[in-house]
């Protein structure tokens, strides 16, 4: 009770995290993804993009990119507009604007397993492919699963010009290049200077020092284990040394299609040679 | 500010509606629908088929089939469970188990075009053609289009156990049959003659006549012009007469993919093989 009295009260003053309850507003741009699919990376680059006068930093980042599950509302009623927010949900029809980030899921799990010891939610015992079953199930965060969260937002919205998808290895491969189509997506006139210099200032590098400096300043870091870091590798295609085949293997039975739909070359593809000789066999009527 | 106090005062106390923001259980089952697709009648059915003593009516089917949009949390709290609740919401991840109400989009545009005609949304000037366009960019209801809706819905879930789609379409020819269905998905053992009641005390005349009663003690139709009903005509097929040809062709062309996929004949015949393509289904128990 006392508890609750609190929280209203907090409510009173606007201090309380919307989440969903977050009132959103016809120009605001939402940056969604899955969990652990480069949402912060590009929080600090879309940050730096937009407020080049203040670098992003572990310290600032709520603020200037906020998250409804973390920021207080009386933050959001004071930002300027066009308010950029972070969000994971899966699709939402009251998102105006949406950038939606996807990385390779078989990067991401091991991405979120990391993350989950980080925060202690695992111990370094935790078996792999105990949590990889979870993840399948989308049982490791609230988001849906990887399938669903990106399933909804991709099958619902990938027509809609108020839809901006970018893939992780993209923004990893040719940073720059992806960042003027996230600046022309938001009507930011920004030069070639100013795009070097947000990916210059949210560079891997500049984070975990950040990260090693602030890393109480920042609710997705504050209070967990020091000697893991947020900051991990910053890389794609992790997976193939890291992640042991029957798990790569059951993540592609899952999700094939979809993967294949993103560009993520299946390594339990059947060759062009066996393709062409399934087509071959169902057009002449032939069933194995 | 003083909003602000007041919502702050009301969510202390619990009386605050719930909408999105309510504690959602394991075991709850929600009947999700796009608006305007039949989800009243489903509530009546369900309501008549979980409580045969009860005398189901508009007065009393907030109470009965609860809808967490116009109910204080308190309210819900207080449910026995496992609860069975109706929402119009897009896919949410918390709804476990859910039986998903679909309806030909044709028919929901010319039904929610006389409902938002009812309610005062739509000036009576608005013609249905203007109206379709804005239904087709989902502009016409605050739970996006009826696209993003199903869209959403099935492609998280479509192929899971826990999940029961339903046409409208099907509900209205084999009524008895469907309800069946449904029965059998939340765990009721309806034998012939409950699943008779049901259909028969959920029927669009008695619901009609119950309407007139109770129009002011239902949050539905509560303050709206009475001179058009709630329930209208309580068929499929109806926007063959009614809708002009331009605005099925538009809806036609914006949806077919989902239309074929949910067996809903095209009058634009080139648009047949547009198919859903297969990595949207994620929703396969693994």
């Amino acid at each position: 009770m006392i508890k609750h009295l609190i929280a209203g009260i907090q409510r009173g003053l606007g201090l309380h995290r919307p989440g969903r309850s977050l009132l959103i507003l016809p120009d605001d741009i939402f940056l969604v993804s899955f969990p652990k699919s480069g949402n912060t990376w590009t929080r600090f680059l879309l940050a730096n993009l937009r407020f080049p006068d203040e670098p992003a930093t572990w310290a600032n980042i709520n603020r200037l990119i906020p998250d409804p599950t973390g920021t207080p509302k009386r933050d959001f009623d004071r930002m300027p507009r066009p308010r950029i927010i972070k969000s994971h949900e899966c699709f939402d029809p009251r998102y105006p604007r949406v950038i939606y980030i996807v990385r390779d899921p078989r990067d991401v799990v091991l991405s979120q397993y990391h993350y989950h010891r980080k925060i202690r939610k695992l111990d370094d015992e935790s078996p792999l492919e105990q949590f990889v079953t979870r993840f399948l199930a989308g049982e490791t965060c609230p988001h849906g699963s990887w399938g669903q969260n990106v399933a909804t937002w991709l099958y619902t919205s990938e027509a809609s010009p108020r839809f901006l998808l970018l893939r992780y290895e993209d923004l990893v491969a040719n940073t720059a290049r992806e960042l003027v189509k996230v600046a022309s997506f938001l009507q930011l006139s920004a030069g070639l200077e100013q795009i070097a210099q947000a990916v210059e200032r949210s560079s891997a590098d500049r984070m975990r020092q950040l990260e090693k400096k602030q890393t109480d300043k920042n609710e997705l870091v504050k209070g967990s284990r020091k000697d893991l870091s947020f900051v991990r590798a910053a890389g794609s295609g992790g997976w193939r040394s890291e992640l042991p085949a029957p798990m790569v293997a059951r993540i592609e039975a899952a999700w094939g299609p979809l993967m294949q739909r993103l560009g993520y070359e299946l390594s339990s593809q059947p060759s062009k040679q066996e393709r062409d000789y399934e087509v071959r066999n169902e057009v002449s009527g032939v069933r194995s | 500010m003083l909003g602000q106090f007041k919502y702050a005062v009301k969510y202390v106390l619990g009386l605050d509606r719930a909408g999105r923001h309510f504690t959602v259980f394991p075991d709850d089952t929600f009947l999700v629908s796009y608006p305007k697709s039949g989800n009243t009648w489903v509530r009546f059915l369900l309501a008549n088929l979980m409580y045969p003593n009860e005398t189901v009516g508009f007065a009393n089917i907030n109470r009965l089939l609860p809808a967490p949009g116009v109910l204080s949390k308190r309210f819900l709290r207080s449910l026995p469970r496992p609860r069975v609740m109706k929402s119009h919401e897009t896919f949410d991840v918390r709804f476990r188990k859910v039986i998903y109400l679909v309806r030909d989009p044709r028919d929901v545009a010319v039904s929610e075009y006389h409902f938002d005609l009812k309610k005062r949304y739509i000036e009576p000037e608005v013609t249905l053609e203007q109206f379709v366009k804005r239904f087709i960019a989902g502009e016409t209801s605050s739970y996006g289009s009826w696209w993003e809706h199903a869209a959403s819905w099935i492609a998280a879930r479509q192929g899971n156990p826990a999940f029961l789609l339903v046409r409208y379409e099907d509900l209205l020819e084999d009524s008895i049959g469907e309800t069946r269905k449904i029965a059998e998905f939340l765990g009721i053992e309806a034998d012939a003659e409950r699943l008779q009641a049901a259909v028969e005390r959920s029927s669009a005349d008695r619901m009609r006549t119950l309407e007139k009663q109770q129009a002011d003690q239902w949050t539905g139709t509560k303050n709206t012009r009475k001179e058009i009903p709630f329930v209208r005509a309580a068929k499929s097929g109806g926007w063959k007469e009614t809708l002009p040809a331009q605005s099925a062709e538009e809806i036609e062309a914006a949806w077919a993919p989902l239309l074929n996929f949910l067996g809903y004949e095209l009058q634009s015949r080139h648009l047949d093989n547009t198919v859903m393509p297969a990595w949207v289904k994620t929703g396969q128990p693994l």
